[in-house]
């Protein structure tokens, strides 16, 4: 293509674009591309002079490494688990903010809470309430009568994902909701009259006109979620640091271990690309869709 | 002072299509030109590029002798009236009218004296210290004028402004604009779609379809000698009569032939002869108390009043013609009727071209 | 009245919506107010079986500890007393700094996030240039990277620029996650405003950047305020990569000292709560106060992006 003078437009918008496009390229673009160069070594900290080139053999380790697949499975599991229950209890939540009754503002104001808070605060705060000794859940329990002695809740390895979700969820429910209940304030209003004027009742008016119409929303949230799960750490950190016996060593961990831990960096970066790589894909849809909508 | 010449001046967009193509065009200083067509023929885009808003492909756009194209909006001396005012909300009607002169470190003492003087030509200062919120839409609209006014400038265009008021605002702020032109030495130039606007207001009227000029002339010659068959239907309302036919010779006399109706042209008026073609008749040159020419015999099918006058929708010859005639004519639907026609006011248009076959007055 | 009157659906209605709405407010509601119970009850108190809902005696003496020793006002103790009143452990005197620290992190990534995010939000907006939708796609791609995965890269990069424990690597590294989002609310609240505006303001001889600052910035305040919510929020709450940059008081955040709190096993357990509800209550302050600039910007920008 040949050189021309950029137009007048051309100009004003690469000077405005100019600050962004230097971070991106700076703090995003050469990582990626470093980290790629880098995932075709075999770097570990361990043994800072020697740096093989090892080419795409990192890759094939980590693919042919049975415990990566079962942090693979986890993750899959942890994330089915935490973008279903987000889905379901965000719909209901969105539902009943989308009526009219007193409090309604107040209520949505403190929705926002579990949004806002840090996750770091969140895992903290949800590793009392599991505590084995003095927990909120084992009191409370107790209390109800529902168990006759203290679980040790994060200790048990069926079970650890599952609260770990929970916690997730928690925090996960409140965003889905917004994005949820504007989905459903846009739907137009007759469409609901006519529901209404065949005299439907209201369950069935749920499923033939809400449900249809909150479709696209759930595809987003799903995939946002979705994105939010396979990426996650800090829980994981937090509450189990993959335990009990590797029951929560979901992907993410797997690469602060081997990056952090066993300090292999070359492993740590392939790791992260595929994954990085999976959730592109995952996404692809979803950055489409956005795309067109500006 | 500004006279705004487009040389071959073609807009494509990124997608390849063109908006306007090859167009040359040659606007007197001082002079009020309207640029008139359906939407979508480029007339809205030939006035973004006078104004620097769109840049030009091809060609090159002049003001007096100096090439514009890569001159910015913003160090032009022109002013622009939006169809959606484009009034900034998030200021005063006072510092609307005054932010242009302000971006050009205008004298706060003048400022105020021509801001005060725009506002009170416009009868809107008692609305200075309003926010644009608070305004009805012809409010909204004069202080948009009243932005464009205090810039005394060059060029001053104004695009369909006033297309969001409604009919009778529309038709005192006509009168209004046609006396801001008067007032101020700047060159006019304004896009509508509305052909009455167009008649109104311009000194000489560009009418445009798919990106290219279809015609450029007074308001007369537009509307009594259209170009082509586009430039007659875009123009008159209702819209004039077509009749397809043919043009043969009749012992030396021009006839226009249509089943069984002839109608004998005079033949000095007609540049060239020889099959198809269209006949073209305003309804206000077809009536029962025109004498001249042929006589037409049809059936009367709708009489709708109109008011001063009413319409008369006619079957000729399989072909419903549509009359303007006096309001005491009495007739019935499904009556017939005869009607004569003017000659000197009939048009005629190749079918295969659409160009007018008339000589050019 | 004898004969009960039948209830109406209208009552029913209200009745469920009021027991959805109650145990929705309890859902929500119920961990933290855990958490802040927890957190004003001595350490004789936490330790008992079934637990106190609601304490007994109410104190404030971790909290007291926290701002005494982190402001310098108190030498820390190394742990007296562990049965009773009085315990404070070591690491009380880094939590305020460490508060310190998130806020300048924060109030800076904010300050780069408008500087670089509104100019650049403008011109893809309103500006129709050759590479507009490469320039979307770009910076929609780079939200849907993991975080996780520019940790090996981001920690590389900064160890070599000699950055590692200072606050210039968490600013930098916490922009580049947060500008991508903000640009696409930014974007999406320009795009909603009528291009004529744009033009006018061009014809009255604004440059396009003029045009930003004295026209659509003035406009922009909800956008503006939630942009910059949200790149506080983010910026507070991260972990990950302040976990893998810090190293000492100089530069660890909140999270940081609250992480590491709460894997201490001689840390008291009301202590470990103060401190999670230290780091709680600025952005959960921040996010009620500000609801519905939230709310919008996260509809303008989520749904969109």
């Amino acid at each position: 293509m040949a050189l021309r003078v950029l137009t007048h437009d051309e100009r004003a918008a690469s000077g405005l674009l100019a600050g962004l496009v230097a971070v991106l390229m700076a703090v995003t673009a050469f990582p990626i591309l470093y980290s790629l160069w880098i995932s075709l070594f075999a770097v570990n900290l361990r043994r800072p002079n020697r740096m093989p080139f090892v080419g795409l053999d990192n890759y094939a380790n980590v693919l042919a490494s049975p415990q990566f697949w079962e942090s693979v499975g986890r993750t899959a599991i942890f994330s089915a688990m935490s973008v279903g229950a987000v889905l379901l209890v965000a719909t209901l939540v969105a539902v009943l903010l989308d009526q009219d009754f007193p409090g309604r503002r107040v209520l949505s104001a403190c929705l926002l809470i579990p949004w806002a808070i840090p996750s770091v605060a969140n895992g903290l705060m949800w590793k009392w309430i599991y505590d084995s000794n003095y927990g909120a859940l084992n009191g409370l329990l107790l209390q109800l009568g529902f168990i006759s002695s203290a679980m040790i809740w994060l200790g048990d390895a069926d079970r650890t994902l599952g609260l770990i979700a929970n916690a997730f969820i928690w925090k996960e429910v409140p965003l889905a909701a917004i994005l949820l209940l504007v989905t459903l304030k846009s739907i137009p209003a007759d469409l609901y009259g006519a529901a209404a004027v065949d005299g439907a009742p209201a369950w069935h008016r749920f499923v033939h006109v809400t449900f249809p119409a909150l479709r696209p929303g759930f595809l987003l949230v799903a995939l946002y979620e979705a994105m939010m799960a396979v990426r996650h750490f800090d829980l994981f950190f937090l509450l189990t640091e993959g335990g009990p016996g590797g029951a929560s060593d979901v992907v993410a961990w797997r690469i602060y271990v081997e990056t952090f831990r066993n300090l292999s960096f070359g492993t740590g970066a392939a790791m992260s690309y595929i994954l990085a790589i999976a959730t592109l894909l995952m996404s692809y849809a979803l950055i489409r869709s956005m795309a067109r909508q500006l | 002072m500004a006279r705004i010449r487009f040389q071959s001046v073609t807009k494509r967009y990124a997608s390849g299509a063109a908006a306007v193509s090859d167009l040359n065009l040659d606007i007197r200083d001082q002079e009020f030109l309207v640029l008139l067509g359906p939407s979508g023929c480029g007339k809205s885009t030939t006035l973004n590029m006078i104004a620097g808003l769109e840049e030009i492909s091809e060609g090159a756009l002049l003001f007096d002798d100096q090439v514009m194209n890569n001159v910015p909006a913003h160090r032009r001396d022109v002013a622009m009236v939006f169809q959606s005012y484009a009034l900034y909300p998030h200021k005063s009607v006072f510092e609307n009218i005054a932010f242009g002169l302000r971006m050009r470190k205008v004298a706060e003492a003048e400022l105020r004296r021509r801001v005060n003087e725009a506002a009170e030509k416009l009868e809107i200062t008692h609305l200075l210290d309003r926010r644009p919120s608070q305004l009805s839409g012809g409010q909204r609209q004069r202080v948009a004028l009243g932005r464009a006014m205090v810039r005394e400038p060059a060029v001053f265009l104004m695009d369909e402004p006033l297309s969001n008021l409604d009919a009778s605002l529309r038709i005192s702020m006509r009168a209004q604009i046609r006396h801001l032109h008067a007032q101020m030495r700047s060159t006019f130039v304004y896009v509508t779609h509305d052909q009455a606007e167009a008649l109104t207001l311009a000194d000489r009227i560009v009418v445009m379809r798919d990106g290219a000029i279809q015609q450029i002339g007074t308001p007369d010659d537009i509307y009594e000698r259209p170009a082509n068959l586009f430039v007659a239907s875009f123009l008159g309302s209702p819209t004039i009569n077509l009749l397809e036919g043919t043009l043969v010779s009749e012992s030396g006399v021009m006839c226009f032939r249509r089943g069984g109706l002839s109608i004998s042209l005079p033949s000095h008026s007609v540049m060239a002869w020889g099959g198809a073609v269209v006949l073209g008749l305003r309804p206000e040159d077809v009536g029962p108390e025109m004498s001249g020419g042929a006589v037409l015999q049809g059936v009367v099918d709708t009489a709708m009043p109109s008011g001063a006058d009413q319409y008369l929708g006619v079957m000729v010859e399989g072909v419903m013609i549509f009359l303007r005639v006096a309001k005491d004519i009495r007739v019935r639907e499904g009556e017939p009727i005869a009607f004569g026609l003017n000659p000197s006011r009939l048009h005629l248009f190749d079918r295969a071209t659409g160009r007018s076959l008339l000589v050019p007055a | 009245m004898i004969i009960p009157r039948p209830i109406g659906p209208r009552l029913w209605r209200g009745v469920g919506l009021a027991a959805a709405a109650c145990l929705l407010l309890v859902y929500v509601l119920a961990p933290v107010a855990w958490l802040l119970s927890s957190s004003l009850q001595t350490e004789r108190e936490i330790v008992s079986i079934p637990p106190h809902w609601i304490p007994d005696h109410p104190t404030l003496q971790n909290f007291r500890a926290i701002f005494a020793t982190g402001l310098g006002l108190a030498p820390a103790p190394p742990g007296a007393d562990p049965s009773g009143a009085g315990f404070v452990p070591s690491v009380a005197g880094n939590l305020l700094p460490a508060m310190g620290n998130s806020f300048i992190v924060a109030v800076a990534v904010v300050i780069l996030n408008l500087l670089i995010g509104v100019p650049a939000a403008y011109a893809i907006a309103k500006i129709r240039f050759r590479g507009r939708s490469v320039a979307l796609y770009a910076i929609l791609a780079t939200r849907v990277i993991p975080d996780i995965a520019l940790v090996v890269p981001f920690f590389l990069v900064v160890r070599k620029l000699g950055l590692l424990d200072s606050l210039v690597s968490l600013i930098v590294t916490y922009l580049a996650i947060t500008v991508p989002f903000s640009v696409f609310v930014l974007a999406s609240f320009f795009e909603q405003m009528p291009d004529d505006l744009d033009r006018a303001a061009r014809v009255d001889g604004c440059s396009r950047l003029q045009v930003l600052l004295r026209v659509y910035l003035p406009l922009a305040r909800p956008a503006l305020v939630a942009v910059g919510l949200f790149a506080f929020l983010a910026s507070w709450n991260e972990f990950l990569l302040a976990l893998m940059f810090t190293q000492t008081s100089a530069s660890q955040t909140l999270p940081i000292i609250v992480a590491g709190i709460t894997s201490d096993f001689t840390v008291s357990f009301s202590f470990l709560n103060a401190a999670g509800v230290l780091a709680v209550v600025p952005p959960v302050l921040l996010a009620v106060i500000f609801e519905r600039y939230i709310v919008s910007g996260l509809t303008a920008g989520a749904v969109k992006g």
